[in-house]
């Protein structure tokens, strides 16, 4: 198998995002949700002023599940990521195959029916292509996925594998996958021992089949030990994550205390971390509205000159 | 993005008015940013920009074509940009193609220059491999990964970078070769022509938030700002493009205030740009 990499948090607006390597495929993925499954007015990205602000609706209204969560997923490979360039990225045949497989996928190992109504979108972006890209996002998304705390029945991992001049081999790069031989990608769920995903083209007698396959598991098996590796260590460092809470004004005490909570999945680490930013004591408090959802409470001090002050007042 | 309280909308503009936004920046301090080039091996250029929360990859690649007919001792340059899904559920399948086509616009203004190819950041005649038959076609593809704001102060470094890090192979014209006909060009592998980008101008864009202007806003300040004039400046301090977005309307003397902010902003841009390149550059060849 390829040298293998995988990264938490690539993209920092997502709830939750992945880089996966295999060799030279490289894959972001990113996890938005579990969100509202309608929108009234949806999400407005307004990069550009109020009058070209595009507005976007959410138009799963009728798609809305009311006993589970919708899973929606979408693969796109940038322009540069094959070796000849690609005029149109989206929406042609190959991608809207792989955005179909990634979903069912995904979709059978998570627990939908523990959100009921709601959305959970996948984005999986191919920056190269050098075969097993189909695998590679499978990998991603799982990572994404756990990075979202979104709650799944076990991992997904996926490899690939074939068998070119009398000898299976696995995760095949583009070349080997061009040489003609059969190609045949397995996706398991590694402690249940199950397999969710089966896809082979070309042709293969059936004992020598069974060996590839019982192959590819293995690999599978290996990525997985990877992965869970990269989850202990995040969970190490996650305990010291630290959302900073700037609350600013030129005057003001006060204490910034919020929650975080760690990595989710079946990974539960939730940590308390307690901030206490402290400034200059004015006179005149301002109410500021924190700039993230966080809570934050003013030190009791301040607290009793409010109370003076607006007895002060009144 | 949710959308903001009325809290925050004030907070925001008030810290605006008083020089100290949200993240504890001075209204024309840039965020921190980090420039990696040669991201994508299989390019003959590329790099990738991390400013803040906006993450962008830009890469370029060299094909032989055809000059065309108004112009032939020019190259052509192509400018795509694509919003990833990855970067906002809204840009899945045609959301973004507004965005994009706003973007690739943008930057082909600024740095390509005028229909006649006069004026172009990039040298166009050095494209030129056989005058009228032959040329490079350069295709800069641009790619949104993260968006926070500032999507095309990144776009602009990240192409920079990427021209930067651009090899041409170097091409030989074979000798006699029919008049009409293509002449045989022969394209080494291992000999490369590093691109000469001091005249690519970097592009500061000023955001307008209530009477104030600022540099490099995120996505929360530009939800609240009133306009916004994008500026390229090249490396001698010239402007190579001029874009105005945003529905309010500014007064010409505030329009010419924000260019000379730009300019003066640009100057340090330009020069942290430049080392953070030759740092990326660098490391590349080390690693």
């Amino acid at each position: 198998m390829r040298q293998i990499r995988g990264e938490i948090g690539a993209v920092a607006k997502a709830d939750g995002s992945a880089f996966f390597e295999m060799g030279n495929t490289k894959v972001i993925a990113a996890v938005y949700g579990p969100r509202e499954g309608f929108g009234k007015d949806g999400e407005t990205h307004s990069y550009w002023s109020e009058n070209s602000r595009v507005n976007y609706k959410v138009e799963n209204r009728s798609q809305q599940i009311s006993d589970q969560a919708l899973v929606r997923c979408e693969y796109t490979m940038a322009n540069f990521s094959t070796g000849d360039r690609m005029r149109k990225p989206k929406g042609d045949r190959r991608s809207t195959e792989i955005s179909l497989v990634i979903r069912q996928t995904m979709e059978a190992c998570i627990l939908t029916h523990l959100m009921p109504r709601s959305q959970i979108d996948i984005f999986v972006q191919v920056l190269q292509a050098d075969g097993g890209t189909r695998s590679a996002c499978i990998n991603a998304a799982t990572l994404a996925l756990a990075d979202a705390g979104i709650p799944m029945r076990d991992l997904v991992t996926s490899c690939s594998a074939g068998y070119l001049n009398s000898t299976p081999l696995l995760d095949l790069n583009y070349v080997e996958d061009s040489a003609g031989g059969p190609d045949v990608t397995v996706g398991i769920l590694p402690k249940l021992d199950k397999v969710t995903l089966l896809q082979m083209d070309a042709k293969l007698p059936m004992d020598i089949f069974e060996n590839v396959m019982q192959l590819a598991i293995e690999g599978c098996k290996a990525i997985a030990n990877y992965i869970r590796e990269v989850f202990d260590v995040k969970a190490c460092v996650a305990s010291m994550v630290i959302c900073l809470v700037l609350i600013f004004s030129t005057s003001d005490l006060y204490m910034g205390i919020f929650l975080d909570s760690g990595i989710g999945g079946h990974y539960n680490c939730s940590f308390v971390l307690c901030n206490i930013f402290v400034k200059k004591i004015n006179r005149n408090p301002q109410k500021q509205a924190p700039s993230d959802g966080s809570t934050c409470f003013y030190g009791k001090q301040k607290w009793e000159e409010l109370l003076i002050s607006t007895r002060d007042e009144s | 993005m949710v959308g903001l309280s009325v809290g925050e909308k004030h907070f925001i503009q008030g810290g605006i008015a008083q020089d100290l936004r949200t993240d504890g920046r001075r209204r024309l301090t840039y965020r921190p940013f980090n420039v990696e080039t040669g991201v994508i091996p299989q390019a003959n250029g590329s790099a990738r920009v991390r400013l803040g929360g906006t993450d962008v990859i830009a890469s370029v690649k060299a094909e032989l074509g055809k000059p065309s007919p108004s112009q032939p001792d020019k190259g052509k340059v192509n400018i795509y940009v694509d919003c990833s899904p990855t970067a906002a559920p809204m840009f899945e399948g045609r959301g973004g193609e507004e965005l994009s086509t706003e973007l690739s616009g943008a930057l082909q203004h600024c740095l390509l220059g005028g229909k006649s190819g006069a004026g172009a950041g990039i040298d166009l005649s050095s494209l030129v491999v056989v005058e009228g038959k032959v040329c490079w076609d350069l295709y800069i593809d641009g790619l949104v990964v993260s968006s926070d704001g500032n999507l095309l102060d990144a776009l602009g470094a990240a192409i920079k970078a990427a021209l930067t890090n651009t090899g041409i192979p170097k091409v030989e014209v074979a000798v006699g070769a029919s008049g009409d006909g293509l002449p045989e060009v022969d394209i080494s592998d291992d000999e490369y022509l590093q691109f000469d980008t001091s005249g690519v101008p970097v592009i500061v864009t000023l955001t307008k938030v209530g009477r104030h202007y600022i540099v490099d806003a995120t996505l929360e300040e530009e939800s609240q700002m009133s306009s916004a004039v994008s500026v390229s400046v090249s490396g001698q301090g010239r402007i190579c493009g001029l874009i105005k977005r945003g529905g309010a309307g500014l007064d010409p003397s505030v329009i010419l205030d924000m260019i000379s902010v730009a300019k003066h902003v640009s100057e340090q841009l330009m020069n942290k740009l430049d080392s953070e390149i030759s740092a990326a550059e660098a490391f590349e060849e080390e690693s």
